[in-house]
């Protein structure tokens, strides 16, 4: 299906900086699951920026700005067309290699309870990851525990314009312990269509699989991506992913509006 | 040039120049204080001498009681004060060592064993004519640092920088000492003036090592006018405001000549010496003493602002 | 190797004088009674002149303190140097394929050559290193590399020091000074020499500018400023080779580019030698409260329009739990056995190996595996029960945190002492330089531990200097 997007974030620096500096993540790829048929990041500076391919394979757009005055306003727009492949991305050329996704991070961070039983699974890889999927679901989706927690990761990544944060803490669960487990596995920040609340930035995650390469798993939907899921960036976790980061931060970055429509 | 080593050029020098004049208004201070013979006169004339300095109100907040030994230990020792000796060493070596490739190795030395002499020093030991002593010894650490600049330093943009720094810092001390004795120069009634304001009058003169260069060019007794004069319009007098505007400016042209380019930094050093050019005593006494000193400290720290401006200092 | 009588670098067994030492045994021989003392105090005089050079300065006082030096020079013969050289050469050529492996394709891990885990899972191992492709593949521009000796033929490598290797300025202020002491000397023995590195450095920095530069690439030095102990050493290296010093904050970055700001405006610089940690180099990519760095730096260099020397992520390749795999590593990408051994290391997470080290504790050398300086080690035969009871206790905690090594008997040098010459340890520190070809400067650091029986040579540690001589043929 055909998905229009438009993700708008104000980016606040403190008054008297000489010179703000900011990244910006905010530019989906194509492959198997998706076609990017036109997409624009709009933002004071970009037409000066310095683009590259980030170490997950993110594009990247590196802006400047000195002496900015006030808030500045950050658009991304567009539109995507979405495949249903059953959450399977193959394995594309130019990605860094899978074993990068094993490395744990403090955001990444799980209780053995999570992933202690598929230890010694005998099932194939897929069922397994199934499986985590639907345990990581059961102990971290909607308990007490799991908001806190959550809570706590949002303000140490110092993420904005981040997804809910259920999904984040979910797809971190799924991340961590497949991990654990010696299966690389990544986060994936990204939008989603036809959301029952107001449309957000959402988060899931992509295991690797040496026969099937990349596939996705949505933990707090309980499904693999469908053609609803649009992926924006992959990274370590939500840090890796953050989608503006900047010096000096002043008084951060605020998601203003997610619209996504089909188009 | 880094913008941040022109910097450090200008307040290495601007520390020196300002250590040494520390140096040499607690020394006149001191002694005033000494031959004073009104009950209360010694520390009237020490906080005089650090109203002079802009150093008082510093001081009040010690909560010490003004006497020889605590405003000593305060304009020579006090790191609390920025303007004290010891902070004004530490912080012309500081910036040196900060641009330690831009500047020669004399005088990379000549600064780098003053500091590590004075801090040998145990302030507690100075007192009397150990105190006159360290004064001078600085006054001349000044000298052979400022000697060791002129004989070594590149003539380029940062010799430029240094000179400025000097220039800027010495004028405003000059005009400083005027501003807070001017009302001993206005012109009175009473032309011949008491043992008070002859005291006074020595005092300034002391202060900008003037009392003997006063009798070479005027030949004559203290007079309020001639004081006036010498300090403010003699070009020859090299801390007279005059001569200090000048040799900013001429500093400044050489960076435009250099760089190639005039900077808004040139306009308001032109302000500056526009003030005391074509003029006389007789004019600026009208216009006002005070008004006039004040409104040159103005223009010359805005030389200081438009300097970094124009130069990229940060 | 442990108990055996320390290699003596001056004489033979049988008291007579090795040959690379003969021309200075004679000269020694030749010096009026006190004539090595009277050098001794000259050499102060000169240390003292050239004293801001060597000054270790604390942060509020102007204690100057020089790192002794010892006028007895450190003599290596042209075959024994020719071999170091190779196998340097080899170390530094495998370890930059290494880097440049790992944060490609890591076919290494897939190998089974380097387990994954120690890489991947290393704080070391920098994840935004990925793909980047400096100029020439070189990772590690400048290295320093730790070498003892402990017999005629049998050199160790104890270290690779492939971050920000310090000490390289005492290297060539040591020659400064040896040929004002003893000019006559050199008259008698050629030496080759170590001038060149300031040049050498300047030609390696220009060799690996970024594939965009035209012309003469702008190279700076960059500080974390004058309260670093290794200040003198950055300004030192920048006034040697006509670059510009600067701190954090004297660069900025405009449209992807990296400027300085100067007082004429705003110049592009196209290679940055940074004397500053991965962690404080960039708040937006490393540590957001880094106040050294430069925001949006990490990110020029990832968009290729600036070189870092050495590159970010360097310190994998010379992480002490790495270094035991380096053999394995110059035999994977080189397909060569290594010319320089290993220092035998024990690794305390397999069982067998640690009981036998928890036993044997008092023989043996404990390194904290992210430790340095001589910090955080325990060197047995040194050290009392009761430190070797706290070892033991950190090692069982964990065990993965340590290497442990045998007690090298380090070859010994005359040195200069109040009781007159004595034999000191000494160990070694080559530098390497790595651009469009690989330099290294025949001789390098030599340190002496100056405590009779001592084997800590680190400077924080009592340690001195020697000048150290190659010979020509």
């Amino acid at each position: 299906m055909r998905i229009a997007i438009r993700h708008t974030l104000s980016l606040t620096p403190p008054p008297d900086t000489n010179n703000l500096v900011f990244q910006l993540l905010l530019t989906p790829g194509s492959g198997a699951t998706q076609k990017l048929e036109r997409w624009s990041v709009e933002a004071p500076g970009t037409s000066n920026a310095a683009r590259f391919v980030d170490a997950f394979g993110n594009l990247v757009h590196f802006v400047n700005q000195m002496r900015p005055d006030g808030p500045l306003a950050i658009t991304a727009s567009g539109i995507v067309e979405t495949f249903d492949r059953n959450g399977v991305l193959g394995k594309p050329g130019g990605e860094p290699v899978p074993a990068l996704f094993l490395r744990a991070t403090t955001l990444t961070r799980v209780p053995v309870t999570l992933y202690g039983k598929f230890r010694s699974t005998r099932e194939d890889r897929i069922a397994t990851l199934h499986a985590l999927m639907a345990r990581v679901g059961e102990v971290l989706g909607g308990s007490e525990a799991g908001q806190q927690q959550s809570q706590d990761g949002q303000s140490q990544s110092q993420t904005s314009g981040a997804p809910k944060a259920d999904a984040a803490l979910l797809a971190h669960g799924f991340v961590g312990a497949a991990r654990a487990l010696d299966i690389p596995a990544r986060y994936v920040s990204g939008y989603l269509f036809g959301a029952d609340e107001k449309p957000a930035p959402h988060a899931w995650a992509e295991a690797y699989d040496p026969g099937l390469g990349w596939i996705g798993f949505d933990p707090s939907l309980q499904l693999c991506p469908t053609e609803r899921h649009v992926r924006l960036s992959v990274g370590l976790d939500a840090l890796s992913t953050t989608p503006v980061r900047a010096v000096p931060d002043g008084e951060g970055v605020k998601t203003l509006e997610v619209r996504v429509e089909a188009a | 040039m880094l913008g941040r080593t022109a910097q450090n050029l200008f307040w290495l020098s601007r520390y020196v120049e300002r250590a040494e004049n520390m140096a040499r208004l607690l020394e006149v201070g001191y002694k005033m204080s000494l031959t004073s013979r009104r009950e209360g006169g010694e520390a009237e004339h020490l906080v005089s001498m650090m109203q002079a300095a802009e150093v008082d109100e510093a001081f009040e907040k010690t909560g010490r009681v003004a006497d020889v030994d605590t405003v000593a230990h305060f304009m020579v020792f006090d790191e609390e004060n920025p303007s004290s000796v010891k902070s004004c060493l530490m912080a012309a070596r500081t910036n040196a060592r900060s641009v330690r490739t831009a500047i020669t190795s004399d005088m990379w030395q000549s600064l780098n064993a003053a500091w590590l002499e004075f801090s040998q020093i145990k302030p507690r030991d100075v007192r009397g004519a150990r105190l006159l002593g360290l004064l001078q010894w600085v006054r001349q650490r000044s000298h052979e640092f400022r000697g060791a600049l002129l004989g070594t330093i590149l003539r380029n943009d940062g010799f430029a920088f240094s000179q400025a720094g000097n220039f800027v810092e010495r004028a405003d001390n000059t005009a400083r000492i005027l501003d807070m004795k001017y009302f001993v120069l206005l012109p009175r009634a009473d032309l011949v003036g008491g043992d008070l304001d002859i005291q006074q009058w020595t005092l300034i003169l002391r202060a900008a090592s003037a009392h003997r260069s006063y009798r070479h060019v005027y030949h004559d007794r203290y007079k309020a006018r001639n004081i006036a004069d010498f300090l403010i319009l003699k070009p020859e007098m090299p801390r007279s405001l005059i001569f200090c505007a000048g040799m900013i400016r001429d500093t400044l042209g050489t960076l435009a000549d250099l760089y190639g380019q005039r900077l808004v930094c040139h306009d308001v050093v032109d302000d500056l010496c526009a003030m005391i050019e074509n003029t006389s005593m007789e004019e600026i006494f009208a216009h006002g003493l005070h008004e006039f000193l004040t409104e040159f400290i103005e223009r010359n720290n805005r030389v200081t602002e438009c300097l970094s401006e124009s130069y990229n200092f940060y | 190797m442990g108990d055996a009588t320390p290699f003596d670098e001056m004489h033979n067994p049988d008291g007579t004088v090795r040959e690379p030492y003969r021309a200075l045994a004679q000269w020694i021989e030749a010096q009026p009674e006190n004539g090595l003392s009277l050098m001794q105090a000259d050499a102060e005089g000169i240390f003292r002149k050239l004293g801001i050079t060597f000054a270790v300065y604390g942060s509020d006082e102007g204690t100057e303190k020089l790192i002794p030096f010892d006028v007895i020079p450190r003599i290596i013969s042209a075959a024994e140097w020719r071999k170091l050289s190779r196998g340097i050469e080899q170390r530094v050529r495998a370890l930059n394929a290494f880097l440049h492996d790992i944060y490609h394709r890591q076919e290494i891990l897939k190998a089974g050559r380097v387990p994954a885990k120690l890489i991947l899972n290393n704080a070391a191992f920098c994840p935004d290193m990925m793909g980047v492709d400096p100029a020439r593949g070189v990772y590690s521009h400048i290295i320093g590399v730790d070498i003892v000796r402990v017999g005629p033929d049998e050199f160790y490598v104890l270290e690779d020091n492939l971050r920000t290797p310090s000490g390289v300025s005492y290297m060539l202020e040591d020659r400064e000074a040896m040929m004002q002491l003893a000019p006559d000397l050199f008259q008698r023995i050629k030496v080759a020499p170590v001038e060149t590195y300031p040049e050498n450095l300047r030609r390696t920095l220009e060799s690996v500018a970024p594939a965009n530069v035209t012309g003469t690439p702008s190279i700076a030095v960059l500080t974390p400023g004058i309260y670093n102990s290794a200040y003198f050493e950055h300004s030192f290296l920048a006034d040697q080779m006509g670059a510009q010093l600067c701190e954090g904050q004297d660069l900025f970055v405009d449209g992807g580019k990296v400027y300085m700001r100067t007082t004429t405006g705003p110049e592009r610089v196209d290679v940055i030698y940074r004397r500053i940690d991965d962690d404080f180099l960039d708040p937006l990519t490393f540590r957001p409260d880094s106040m050294l760095g430069v925001p949006g730096l990490f990110n020029a260099y990832r968009a290729g329009n600036v070189t870092l020397v050495n590159a970010p992520g360097t310190g994998i390749a010379d992480d002490k739990a790495v270094y035991t795999y380096v053999p394995a590593i110059i035999e994977f990408y080189l397909g060569e056995k290594a010319i320089l051994s290993n220092v035998p290391t024990y690794n305390c997470t397999d069982d067998d190996q640690r009981a036998w080290v928890l036993e044997n504790i008092g023989d043996l050398v404990v390194k904290e595996v992210h430790g340095s300086g001589g910090y955080g080690m325990l060197v047995g035969p040194t050290s009392t029960k009761a430190q070797q009871a706290e070892f033991k206790k950190k090692i069982e905690a964990r065990p993965d945190n340590y290497i442990v090594q045998p007690t090298l008997a380090l070859s010994t040098c005359p040195t200069y002492v109040n009781a007159g010459i004595a034999p000191r340890h000494v160990d070694l520190r080559p530098y390497v330089l790595v651009g469009d070809e690989i330099r290294i400067t025949p001789g390098g650091l030599t340190r002496v531990a100056l405590k009779k029986g001592s084997l800590v040579v680190n400077s924080s540690q009592g340690g001195g200097t020697k000048d150290t001589w190659v010979l020509e043929d």
